[in-house]
């Protein structure tokens, strides 16, 4: 049987010091394109391998965390090409909020729903490149150096999501 | 329209559209609705309440396991490299013989490693005949009783390394061709 290699105990820390720094960053980034806690989970550890695999990257702190969003994002957009049309439900293991009313719970869920169902009719790209530009609030020049794409792509990305975005609100209001 | 609502164009597109609003209420109304939807689309920003602390310490451990996996199904151990062009050069009849050797030894090492390792009671002997089989077959696992077996598929994978283990069960681990995940299976006959 094959043995494992070790780490030296430095590059261990390094490792481990740009996990800590980045792994809440980047679950919540990947959240906001999957819409799904458990699938966010397994994509940041898939984000995180792909990243630490490439030791050469990670030198730059500054230009490592970039590259590691880049990798977040691609990760979650190529989750959402694969993921079948069929939906399935899961039970919430999220604990129960007393901050607010039950009335007060229940139209901020129905309002995320809506705006997820809506989130639900976007390519991939377009889901993407919405959720960094108007969640996020990134300039389009972020968010195409994100993406991997050019600004004109990101920019066409952005007009059909918002357009698409705005067509399904009217369907809904009708 | 869309783009102008979100600040999205440039300074010649900007201007245009904007000498094209003064007088088109139409269009006017429609960059109100995109301003307004994207003053709703911050609310996708909440993320439901989890439990961080249990979070974090499973993905940090999976992220370790993951890079540990990553390791050992990789074809040569990244460190050997490094550790090879630092190691002196003999030229001549010591390099050939060197050379030689390791040959030997891979060559032996693969032949073995083609070899269907098979684990639990010997293969041939009484014992065999009575009890549960382990063995490694070309596309999977095998758990053999008797006239009846089970095996679990390794999924189409071309690369897979086996490995038998003193308890009697059987491990075989490789890169899954449809998803890329590095896949562990062990069997274990109780």
């Amino acid at each position: 049987m094959s043995e494992v290699v070790q780490p030296g105990l430095e590059l261990l820390e390094q490792q481990n010091r740009f996990v800590s720094n980045n792994m809440r960053r980047i679950f919540i980034q990947i959240y906001r394109i999957v819409r799904n806690v458990s699938d966010a989970q397994d994509l940041t550890q898939e984000a995180f391998i792909k990243a630490l695999q490439r030791q050469e990257q990670l030198k730059d702190e500054q230009k490592a965390a970039h590259w590691l969003s880049r990798i977040a994002t691609n990760t979650a957009i190529d989750f959402m090409r694969r993921k079948s049309r069929a939906t399935f439900c899961e039970l919430d293991e999220a604990p129960e909020s007393h901050s607010e009313s039950p009335e007060q719970e229940l139209l901020r869920s129905e309002q995320r729903n809506y705006l997820e169902d809506g989130l639900r009719l976007l390519s991939p790209r377009e889901r993407a490149a919405l959720i960094l530009r108007d969640v996020e609030g990134l300039p389009a020049e972020e968010v195409a150096r994100t993406l991997g794409c050019s600004k004109a792509t990101v920019r066409s990305h952005i007009a059909n999501g918002r357009t698409k975005f705005q067509r399904y609100i009217e369907r809904r209001k009708r | 329209m869309a783009l102008h609502a979100g600040g999205d164009l440039g300074l010649v597109e900007r201007l245009r559209t904007e000498r094209h609003l003064a007088k088109c209420d139409r269009c006017r109304d429609s960059v109100a609705a995109f301003t307004e939807l994207r003053e709703v689309l911050p609310e996708l920003a909440e993320i439901p309440e989890v439990p961080w602390n249990r979070l974090a310490s499973e993905m940090r451990a999976n992220i370790r396991l993951g890079l540990e996996a990553g390791e050992c199904v990789r074809t040569g151990v990244p460190g050997e490299a490094a550790e090879v062009s630092k190691l002196r050069r003999f030229a001549g009849g010591r390099t050939a013989l060197a050379f030689a050797s390791v040959v030997a030894l891979v060559g032996t090492g693969l032949i073995l490693e083609q070899s269907s390792p098979v684990a639990g009671p010997l293969a041939g002997t009484a014992a065999a005949k009575e009890g549960p089989l382990v063995q490694a077959t070309e596309n999977g696992i095998q758990v053999r009783v008797g006239g009846s077996a089970f095996r679990l598929m390794n999924a189409g994978a071309k690369s897979v390394t086996y490995s038998a283990r003193a308890d009697g069960s059987m491990g075989a681990r490789y890169l899954d061709p449809e998803t890329g995940y590095v896949t562990i299976n062990n069997v274990y006959v109780e």
